[in-house]
Parts: C-alpha cells; sequence; structure tokens
C-alpha cells in the first residue's frame, strides 16, 4: 500500500517536469533552421508547393494553437501523427521502445553481474594485481569510444570467428539475445566502469566501520561478514551511480543502436531531428522523460530494499 | 583490415566446430533468397506522400507505371504501357495498356486505375502534384486504353509518367480502404510487400502475376536496414548479407581484394557543387566565378577524395540526355585565375565563407581541398560546418555566401535539374544563387513546348553551355554509386536514378 501510493504521488510529480520539457522541447525546434515542408519538398517544391504542405500540417498556426494542440493529443493519449512516416506516432513508438529497453536491461544486467565479483575482490585483495588489471581495463574500455570499440569487437567475434552476428535485432527472442549480446556487452563497459569504482570504494569505507570488527569479533566467517554486513551497507551509492548512468544510456544508445543496426529510439531521435519531424521529436522527448523518471523510481524502491532505514515517503 | 586477422583464421575452424551446434539453434532460418542491406529504412509506401530514397526505391520493387527508364537512363521503355502515341500538336497522348498486365492480387489493370493513380497524384494530398497537373483530362476508352489531354504541349509529362509517384494502384481497394490500403499495398510491380518491421526491413515475395516474362527470377527477397557504412560492410565479408547498397569509397578498394565479393560503381544523376552566392560580392562578378572554377584542382579531388569514384563535370547538370559534348570541365589555370581576379576587381584576392554539412565526412574531405585550392590565387576559404537539414534553408534564406552541395535528378530528361539549378525565377532560383539569365529562362519555357527530338537538344545543349560561360557555382564532378554483391550473385544493379534493381538479380 505505501509501495502503490509512493509510486503514483511520483509519477503525478512528473506532470510539471514534462510540461517544462515539452515546452523546451517544442520551442528549441521550432528554433532551429529548417522546416518540414521546405526538406520533404526540397529541389521539387515551388514555394506555392511548401506553404500549401506546411499549412496541410497546420503548421502555419500561431506557435501557442500548435503546442495547445499537441498538449490536447496526449491528453487523447496519443502524440499525433508524424510528419516523416505520415502515421499515427504512438504504434511506431512503441515498436521502437522495446529494442532501446531490451539493450538497456540486458546491458544494466550485464554489469551488475560483473561489477558485483570484480569490487568485492579488489576491495578485499586492494592493491593486488587483479585490482591493477581491472582498474586499467576498465578506464581503457571507458576512454574508447563505443563505436570504435563496437568494430574492434565485431571483427574477431563476428567476422573472423562468427560467434556474433555483425549487426541487426533478430526475430524470436533467443535471436534477439543473441544479437543484442555484443553491443549490450559494450554498453555495460562503460556502466561497469563506474560501478565497479564505485562498489569498490564503498565496500573499503565500510569495511573500516566498527561493526564489521564488531562481527569477526564475534567470530563469524569472513565469508558472512562480506556478504551479510559489508556487501549490503555498501550498496546504496552504487544504485545511484547505476540509476544516473543508466539514465543516460536510454538517450545515448543511438551510436550504439547505429553501429549494430538495432532499430531503437536513439536511432529514430536523430533521424526524426534531421528530418524535423515535430510531433515524433516532442513524442520521443516525452517518453525519454518518463524512462528517465521511471529508472529513478526503480532506484528508490531498490534503496528501500536494501536499505530498511530508508522509508518511502 | 582482413589481413590483421588472417592469422586467425586457423582458429576459425576449430572453434567454429566446437560452437556449430549453438549457433546452428541461434541462427534463425532465413527464407529469402536474396538479402540486400540498405542504409536507410523508408518511410511510407504511399507514393504520392514520398520524398525520401528509401521510399523510393521499395515503392518501385512493389509498383509499376506507364513507362519506365531503360536501364541506362537514356529512354523510357513501355512498363503497364505496351505502346503509345503522341499527336502531332503535342498535347494528347494515348497509352494502349499491357493486356496480361495484373495486380498481384490477379485483377487486371485497366485504364480506370490508370486514370485513377494519376488524378490521385495531382491531387491536394499529393506532394507531387506540380508534375502532373499539366493533365487537365482523362478519357477511358476502353479497359486498355486511355486518352490524356494537355492544355498545352508540356514535354516533360512523359518522363513524369515513369516516376514512382505515377504508380499504378487499385483504384477500388485504395477508395474502399482509404489511408489502410498502404498497411497492406498491392501493385502491379516485381514483388509483393509480404512484411514490414520499421527501421529494421521488409521482406518482399515474388509478384506471381507480373506481366514481365520469367521475371522476378527469385522468389523473395529481405531488405535489411543496417545504417553504419562499415557494419553493412562487414555483414557483406560475414555473408550476411547477399548485395549492400552505399559503400563507402574508402571501403571499396579494400572490398575488391575479397575474392567473394564484387564491387561496382554506378554512375547517377548527380552532381556535386560549389553554390555561389551571386547578390553577394565580389561573386557577382562573372570574372570572379570563373576564376575559382579555373583555380579548382577538380581531378586532384576525385583521384584524392573520392578514389576516383567520379568525373569532373562541365555545368550543374550531369553526363544526361542531351548532354552537351562540346564543353570541357574548366581546367586547373591559375595564371587565368588570377587575371581574371584582377579583371573582377579583386587581384590580391579576398575572403569567404562556405558551408559544409556536418554529417557528411566526405565533403568535409572535399571542402578541405577546395580551401587549399582556392588559398593558391589568395582566396581565404573559412569552413562553416552546418547540420546536415539546415543546409538547404540556410543558402534559400540568402544567409551564405559559398556552400558545398549537390543536386539529384529524379527523372532521365534534365528539365529538372535545368529547372532546379539554372532558371531564377523557379522554385529554387538557380539553386539558391540567385543567378539570372534571361536567355535560359526562355530556352525552358522553349523546351518544355518543344517535342523530344534534335531543336530540343539544342536547346539544352545552350543552356549547359551558357550556365558553363556564366559559371553560378564552382563545377565539381558528378560521383558514382558504389555497390557491392557477392560473387553467387548476378543481375543486381543500381541504375543511373540511384534505386536498385531486384528483377534480374539471380542467385546461383
Amino acid at each position: 500500500m505505501n509501495l502503490l501510493f509512493f509510486c503514483i504521488s511520483r509519477l503525478l510529480q512528473l506532470v510539471p517536469v514534462l510540461l517544462g520539457i515539452t515546452i523546451v522541447a517544442f520551442l528549441l525546434l521550432r528554433v532551429m533552421p529548417g522546416d518540414p515542408a521546405t526538406l520533404m519538398l526540397g529541389s521539387r517544391g515551388t514555394p506555392e508547393d511548401i506553404a500549401a504542405l506546411t499549412s496541410q500540417l497546420g503548421l502555419d498556426r500561431p506557435l501557442w494553437q500548435q503546442y495547445l494542440s499537441f498538449l490536447g493529443d496526449i491528453a487523447r493519449g496519443s502524440f499525433g501523427r508524424s510528419i516523416a512516416y505520415k502515421a499515427e506516432i504512438g504504434p511506431l513508438l512503441i515498436a521502437r521502445l522495446w529494442p532501446t529497453l531490451a539493450l538497456v536491461g540486458l546491458s544494466t544486467v550485464i554489469a551488475v553481474l560483473m561489477t558485483i565479483p570484480l569490487a568485492m575482490y579488489t576491495a578485499v585483495r586492494r592493491n593486488g594485481a587483479v585490482d591493477h588489471a581491472v582498474k586499467f581495463f576498465f578506464v581503457t574500455a571507458m576512454a574508447m569510444p563505443p563505436f570504435w570499440l563496437g568494430v574492434l569487437l565485431v571483427l574477431p567475434l563476428a567476422i573472423a570467428v562468427p560467434i556474433f552476428p555483425v549487426s541487426g535485432y533478430g526475430q524470436d527472442w533467443l535471436d534477439k539475445l543473441h544479437h543484442l549480446a555484443l553491443p549490450a556487452f559494450i554498453i555495460a563497459l562503460g556502466t561497469a566502469a563506474l560501478t565497479i569504482r564505485s562498489l569498490r570504494s564503498s565496500i573499503i569505507a565500510v569495511l573500516g566501520a566498527d561493526y564489521v570488527d564488531t562481527a569477526r569479533a564475534k567470530g563469524l566467517p569472513e565469508r558472512s561478514v562480506l556478504r551479510r554486513h559489508v556487501f549490503r551497507n555498501s550498496l546504496t551509492s552504487t544504485i545511484s551511480v547505476l540509476a544516473v548512468h543508466t539514465s543516460w544510456v536510454i538517450g545515448g544508445t543511438v551510436v550504439i543502436e547505429t553501429v549494430f543496426g538495432i532499430p531503437g529510439l536513439g536511432s529514430l531521435l536523430v533521424a526524426s531531428i534531421s528530418a524535423r519531424d515535430y510531433p515524433m521529436v516532442q513524442g520521443l522527448t516525452v517518453t525519454f522523460a518518463v524512462l528517465v523518471v521511471v529508472i529513478n523510481l526503480l532506484a528508490d524502491i531498490a534503496y528501500s530494499i536494501v536499505d530498511p532505514r530508508v522509508s518511502l515517503s | 583490415m582482413s589481413t590483421i586477422f588472417a592469422p586467425a583464421s586457423f582458429l576459425k575452424s576449430a572453434i567454429a566446430a566446437t560452437l556449430l551446434s549453438s549457433t546452428a539453434i541461434l541462427a534463425t532460418a532465413h527464407a529469402a533468397d536474396f538479402r540486400l542491406g540498405v542504409r536507410a529504412d523508408a518511410l511510407t509506401i504511399d507514393p504520392i506522400a514520398s520524398s525520401d530514397n528509401s521510399s523510393i526505391w521499395l515503392e518501385l520493387q512493389v509498383y509499376d507505371q506507364l513507362v519506365r527508364p531503360s536501364k541506362d537512363g537514356s529512354k523510357l521503355e513501355p512498363a503497364i504501357a505496351e505502346s503509345w502515341t503522341i499527336s502531332p500538336d503535342g498535347k494528347e497522348f494515348t497509352f494502349k495498356l499491357r493486356p496480361e498486365a495484373k495486380f498481384s492480387d490477379g485483377q487486371p489493370v485497366t485504364a480506370a486505375d490508370v486514370a485513377f493513380s494519376l488524378q490521385r497524384a495531382a491531387g491536394e494530398k499529393s506532394e507531387w502534384a506540380r508534375f502532373f497537373k499539366p493533365i487537365t483530362s482523362y478519357q477511358v476508352v476502353d479497359d486498355h486504353t486511355i486518352v490524356m489531354k494537355l492544355d498545352k504541349p508540356f514535354t516533360p509529362i512523359l518522363n513524369n509518367l515513369a516516376l514512382f509517384s505515377a504508380s499504378i494502384l487499385p483504384a477500388k481497394l485504395v477508395q474502399q480502404q482509404g489511408d489502410k490500403f498502404f498497411e497492406h499495398p498491392i501493385g502491379s510491380g516485381p514483388f509483393v510487400l509480404k512484411s514490414w518491421t520499421r527501421g529494421q526491413g521488409e521482406e518482399l515475395t515474388k509478384n506471381p502475376n507480373y506481366w514481365e516474362k520469367n521475371k522476378p527470377s527469385i522468389d523473395a527477397v529481405s531488405i535489411e536496414v543496417v545504417p553504419e557504412d562499415n557494419s553493412r560492410v562487414l555483414k557483406l565479408k560475414a555473408g550476411e548479407l547477399d548485395a549492400i547498397t552505399d559503400v563507402p569509397y574508402n571501403q571499396a578498394a579494400n572490398l575488391k581484394t575479397d575474392a567473394d565479393i564484387d564491387v561496382h560503381a554506378a554512375p547517377v544523376f548527380r552532381v556535386d557543387l560549389v553554390q555561389l552566392n551571386t547578390t553577394k560580392k565580389p561573386f557577382d562578378n562573372e570574372s570572379v566565378r570563373q576564376a575559382l572554377n579555373y583555380a579548382l584542382d577538380k581531378e586532384a579531388i576525385v583521384k584524392g577524395i573520392l578514389r576516383g569514384n567520379a568525373k569532373p563535370t562541365t555545368s550543374s547538370i550531369p553526363v544526361m540526355a542531351y548532354h552537351n559534348e562540346k564543353l570541357k570541365p574548366y581546367p586547373v589555370d591559375l595564371a587565368k585565375a588570377k587575371e581574371l581576379l584582377a579583371k573582377g576587381g579583386v587581384p590580391d584576392g579576398f575572403k569567404t565563407s562556405m558551408l559544409v554539412a556536418a554529417g557528411d565526412v566526405t565533403a568535409r574531405q572535399v571542402a578541405s581541398a577546395i580551401q587549399a585550392s582556392l588559398r593558391k590565387v589568395g582566396v581565404e576559404v573559412a569552413l562553416q560546418t552546418i547540420e546536415d537539414s539546415s543546409q538547404f534553408s540556410t543558402t534559400k534564406s540568402g544567409n551564405y555566401e559559398m556552400s558545398l552541395s549537390y543536386a539529384t535528378s529524379d527523372t532521365i530528361d534534365p528539365d529538372q535539374l535545368v529547372g532546379f539549378t539554372a532558371v531564377n525565377p523557379e522554385r529554387a532560383n538557380a539553386f539558391h544563387t540567385q543567378w539570372k539569365s534571361d536567355r535560359v529562362n526562355q530556352l525552358y519555357a522553349d523546351e518544355r513546348q518543344t517535342p523530344d527530338g534534335p531543336e530540343r537538344a539544342k536547346q539544352f545543349q545552350e543552356i549547359e553551355a551558357v550556365v558553363h560561360e556564366q559559371a553560378p557555382f564552382i563545377f565539381l564532378y558528378t560521383p558514382n554509386s558504389a555497390y557491392a554483391n557477392r560473387k553467387n550473385v548476378s543481375g543486381f544493379e543500381v541504375v543511373p536514378t540511384a534505386n536498385y534493381v531486384l528483377k534480374d538479380v539471380v542467385v546461383k
């Protein structure tokens, strides 16, 4: 009950944030030079053709009217029609949403799976060979641009030894998992580089705490000291790092989507901005904002599970 | 790149053997006979609402038109119409439809379908209405004969009827279903759109009712969207695709060394040029504009940056029908360039700026080469990168001095590019240069009313000569479109209008 109330109140707080975001997105697009009618007609359009198309698209109305009709569309549960695709935005957007969610979700899982053992080990064996190797490897991986890393991994893993497909999104879910593995791993490297460092330093801090000494003094085996007392208490800061980074990844997958030909939201956003597909960009902006809020909501819920002192109110 | 990983090939078989079981499960069966990798996905399959190449090229697989360009782009040939006649005054066109032409659902293509489709293309919702409005009446004589009348002669109309926007649709179904028709479109082209996953690609199957005998040779095609140039090349190398379009020039040479792959370069109707804003000093002066053309080493750009995949041009019209063979590209002549600059009142050169599309790597390299060339005659060009979609609007507003750009033709008739790049006032005021020649305007008006033949050729050739002489642009080159296929594929072709042809593809 408490949880449900918390979720609803957080989602309600979203409304003014979204309003602000829609206004900024709406105005920014209009400030940019280039308009959809001119871009669509290009070399073929006479000034009359362009004016006719502009009015057909409803773009000759005053800005406040266009903005209100956009809000009206949202109120009716629709983002209106795309200028470039000439179709309802909702279904187009949802079709692109799943690949992005799958990619981000899978990369987060991989990142977490890499983070926990590596952070624990390097914290306990601080300054050992493994610690230095892990630090070196992840800093290098983070410093490499993802498109370069993508090509670098595709050459040995998809061409020389064809374990993974070069690019694409696949048909059924198993095939999709196969297609997403490599790109998700590349994103996960960037995430893990941050979370390993964050979790490692929290663990080191917690290892010096009095209650850890107490736990050891009362004769608990080191293994359960680490698991029960150290690990759980070091998680909170890493959860926020993960949440912030994942929110960033959602909007930042466009490069990986392009390299691996995954039909996700990022590439749709870039294409829609290029085409000045105003309604589509507005719809995407709102979607991204909602996703970021949802991720932060999930992070808050995760806090309360990890640390019972944190209450959801 | 392949050489770096060559030593790994001995590992390949060993590891592949151990992985065989897993990959066999993971790789889903591809039913398609032919898998094509393209850069971008189509946006729509409604022929009157398309302006992007990907949509246009897909539509050409699914729909058919009355006439179509020959594969070399030199003339029109019969398609749905098996023959046509033009009245001596050029105002009446009579088309005879093929009795064997059928839509993919088995219904015959009738004169009523033609009238409906073309009226739709000239209608309010069409982005291409201007191309068909000259036809003022349609008369359905019988199921296979249609007469179109014009108020005054308009020679480009026949070429316009070969455009994708003049695709013939089944009248009844479109009227019944409205926009829903395009969710499961039916055409009389060589293929049927079986499924379309937005952003990912399309599955096409052979149209069993296609009028051309024994075509297409393949039963199914899958078109896969692979936006990244390197990925497309890698997928072709890995055998995940059978053919790809838009091969980057720097990869083409490398790809040629692959024994399993054929690389081709297709000349397309496109000209790359530098627009000069003739309302600004010193570009208002003809001598200065000519000087810039003499100063630029086009051959060096073609060799160095485009790796030979282009030909220097003489004007803003590429080599196509009615081309003026007598013209030669401006040669590099720095002495002459300096002399002309002096004549134009800027003997020591001048400072200026040039817009370059930010997202186009080749354009950025070419821009740097132009900068270096012009510096030799004292012209200092500051490069100004601009977001690709803003470039056209910026030059249109007149807020520029020089702009590196290009123009393409949808038809095989030079009328479209002449209207766009040389006529003022017209839809683009000589491609935003604001250059104006009354003689060109007159020739353009005449050409549109002159029947195809030697007289029309003379008009076009004179237009080209005037544009070449007065140089509202720095003329650069016309580039090839590079594409590649695996060796077991034959008949895959990119034609001069830049679209690909799938109906003749054979996979061995």
